[in-house]
């Protein structure tokens, strides 16, 4: 039942599949160490993965279908940020809305490019490797797959070794001692929403042009939701998400495989199993969570008097 | 403030909501034309009609019957989702005059049967159900037998000896294609085996390249599936330089320019355009129609430049088997356990394609 197939192919699976996984969770990450969860992850990955599409079928350039993406994630989450930032709105309904809007518009967008057909991101050669050899298989990918981890570390440096990340943090934590340390707690937020917004869009990207070049209505199926799972798994720390989402593309990728393997298993059950390890992680780390989160997560800074 | 908070936030709620409907609800559509036409036709879609696979085939059959009736109107709506909300868009139809309604995906059947009874003036066509009434009868193509000769062009094709099919959901109508199509693969490839990877829904396109890529990975050199769209999976096949068969549309081949092998595809068109032309003339008789090659609703789709002519005519010489009555699921027919599931002198017509829970001998996959 294991064979090398089964292990190369669940290897770049986890790295195929968790790539966009882990652009929505860095971006989610930002928002809430700022104080803001925002359950329209979902809606944002949606009008990324479409507007990325009617960019590069418009265009023929894959590159400024990302470029297009994280504009459009940005636009719309800034959306967001207006409605729960400056009208204080709650963050949860606003959220699903924006999940709704999310939805609607990307359908709206994408209509007229189902079924175009475009150049996707292409793999990047490596020498010397055969198209068909393991070592392709392994280690030949596209830019954004290259870039997620160098991108994680990156926010990791900008949330923790910067003047801007401490005073982001301290938002997140305390806006009333960040405001009365002279950070402007709204502005701050505005920011990390609209980096949340670019990394959402791109996100949504990846699936559209690199994973499946296609747009379908509702494609990201679920995985803005995960992504906001992954920030609890990742204890919204950028390095943790990069474990998690591998281990969470592996689990979406590890039935398939096994399937395609011809495993003695029922597809029901198979079917099952990144629930069950979603729910098991949960478990194991759920215990340690209350001690990351950010403390004003969910509430609204009203100002202080 | 927190109910200011709480309203502010529904209110946005509310806009976004009534902008997915507006823009998806039939009633945007323009008003009726000046003159009366002959008959009026309302169609809804559950996806796109640009997809290249299903919805697609159910749009070009509409648009053939358009054209085959001069001065009919058709009002269409794409999206419609498998709830009341289509019966809301199809009762929108009825008031825009439709006397005949296609609703053309599985789950819309109920909400097309309330209204049926509801308007037993409007005549309704449904596919792939089964309820009657004197104003509602269904369509649809009979696919499994005609996967036969798509098994045999995959046969013919393989170097591996090893073909994949994505599956999204595992209803018994998908199980018999499969089955049908490992059975034309083995008709002339006896070493010929179908590995088959279930992906859980008919439209998770991530998946859907997860799992040709599996497939590929444990050696298929011809990949075929059963979901809505085949963009995907054709598109993952082309670029690992292997094989693919397509499904819902014939026109899918653009995927595919070096890969492609061939394809089976829905023709609704000359059905379309008889079920109008008896609304028309009054004679509508509700009936379970299901066709298959050669008899109007299936079509083989154009081969790709990579297929032998030999090929090409054994794999149509198959279809003409099946148009002419073959059918691959005569007994004994044993599952991939070795048990009989069909017993010698027995077979499964198509009031059973929908039973099965089993997979040929020659298929790697489990049913249950």
């Amino acid at each position: 039942m294991m064979n090398t197939a089964l292990i190369v192919g669940l290897i770049s699976g986890a790295i195929l599949s968790g790539t966009s996984l882990l652009y929505a969770t860095l971006g989610e990450i930002f928002g809430e160490r700022s104080g803001i969860v925002n359950l329209g992850l979902e809606g944002i990955m949606l009008i990324g993965a479409a507007s990325g599409f009617a960019a590069t079928a418009l265009t023929g350039s894959p590159y400024l279908g990302i470029i297009a993406a994280a504009f459009a994630g940005t636009a719309a989450n800034l959306i967001f940020a207006y409605v729960v930032i400056s009208r204080n709105a709650n963050q949860l309904a606003a959220g699903l809305s924006l999940m709704f809007f999310g939805i609607g518009l990307s359908t709206l967008i994408g209509q007229p490019f189902v079924g175009s057909l475009i150049t996707g991101l292409p793999r990047l050669a490596l020498p010397d490797f055969e198209a068909a050899s393991i070592g392709a298989r392994i280690l030949s990918y596209d830019l954004l797959v290259y870039l997620a981890v160098p991108v994680a570390i990156a926010a990791w440096w900008l949330l923790f070794r910067t003047r801007w990340g401490l005073q982001l943090r301290t938002v997140g934590e305390s806006p009333a001692a960040a405001f009365a340390a002279g950070a402007q707690p709204w502005r701050l937020q505005y920011q990390a929403l609209a980096i949340a917004g670019a990394l959402g869009g791109i996100a949504g990207a990846h699936m559209s042009i690199a994973l499946t070049l296609t747009w379908a209505d509702g494609m990201t199926a679920g995985r803005g939701f995960i992504a906001i799972a992954l920030v609890i798994f990742a204890k919204w720390n950028p390095l943790w998400a990069i474990a998690g989402a591998l281990l969470f593309g592996a689990a979406e990728g590890l039935q398939l495989q096994l399937q395609a393997a011809g495993a003695d298993v029922s597809p029901f059950i198979m079917n099952m199993t990144p629930y069950l390890l979603t729910l098991a992680v949960l478990i194991l780390w759920g215990w340690r969570r209350q001690f990351a989160a950010p403390a004003a997560l969910g509430r609204n800074f009203a100002g202080v008097e | 403030m927190t109910r200011m908070k709480l309203i502010t936030a529904a209110c946005w709620a509310m806009f976004a909501l009534f902008a997915i409907g507006t823009l998806i609800s039939p009633g945007f559509a323009p008003a009726l034309a000046q003159d009366k036409p002959p008959l009026i036709v309302g169609a809804i879609y559950v996806g796109s009609v640009n997809d290249y696979g299903y919805n697609r085939s159910m749009k070009d059959g509409l648009e053939e019957m358009k054209k085959n009736i001069p001065g009919l109107k058709l009002i269409e709506a794409e999206n419609v989702p498998e709830s009341a909300e289509s019966e809301r868009v199809m009762e929108g139809m009825i008031q825009q005059g439709a006397k005949l309604i296609f609703a053309t995906s599985f789950g819309h059947q109920q909400f097309a049967f309330n209204l049926a009874k509801a308007h037993p003036d409007v005549y309704f066509e449904h596919a792939g159900g089964w309820m009657q009434a004197p104003n509602f009868g269904n369509y649809f193509g009979a696919t499994q037998s005609a996967w036969y000769p798509m098994g045999v062009a995959a046969g013919k094709m393989t170097k591996s000896n090893t073909l994949g099919f994505v599956v999204g959901v595992p209803i018994g109508y998908a199980i018999g294609n499969v089955n049908a199509f490992e059975m034309g693969a083995r008709s002339v490839n006896p070493k010929a085996e179908t590995r088959v990877v279930v992906t859980g829904g008919w439209s998770d396109k991530a998946k859907e390249a997860t799992a040709a890529n599996a497939l590929i990975d444990q050696g298929a050199d011809v990949v075929t599936m059963h979901v809505d769209s085949p963009a995907t999976i054709i598109q993952a096949a082309e670029s690992r330089g292997k094989y693919s068969i397509g499904f819902q549309s014939i026109e899918a081949r653009a995927w595919a320019p070096k890969g492609w092998i061939t394809g089976l595809g829905f023709t609704w068109g000359p059905f379309m355009t008889d079920t109008a032309k008896s609304v028309i003339a009054g004679t509508f008789h509700p009936a379970m129609v299901r066709q298959g090659l050669g008899q109007g609703m299936m079509a083989i789709a154009p081969f790709g430049s990579e297929v032998p002519a030999d090929v090409q005519s054994l794999v149509l010489a198959a279809g003409d088997k099946v148009g002419k009555g073959f059918n691959p699921f005569t007994g004994p027919v044993t599952d991939n356990t070795g048990a009989v599931k069909i017993a010698a002198g027995d077979s499964w017509g198509g009031d059973k394609m929908g039973n099965f829970d089993w997979y040929v001998e020659g298929v790697i996959g489990k049913a249950k």
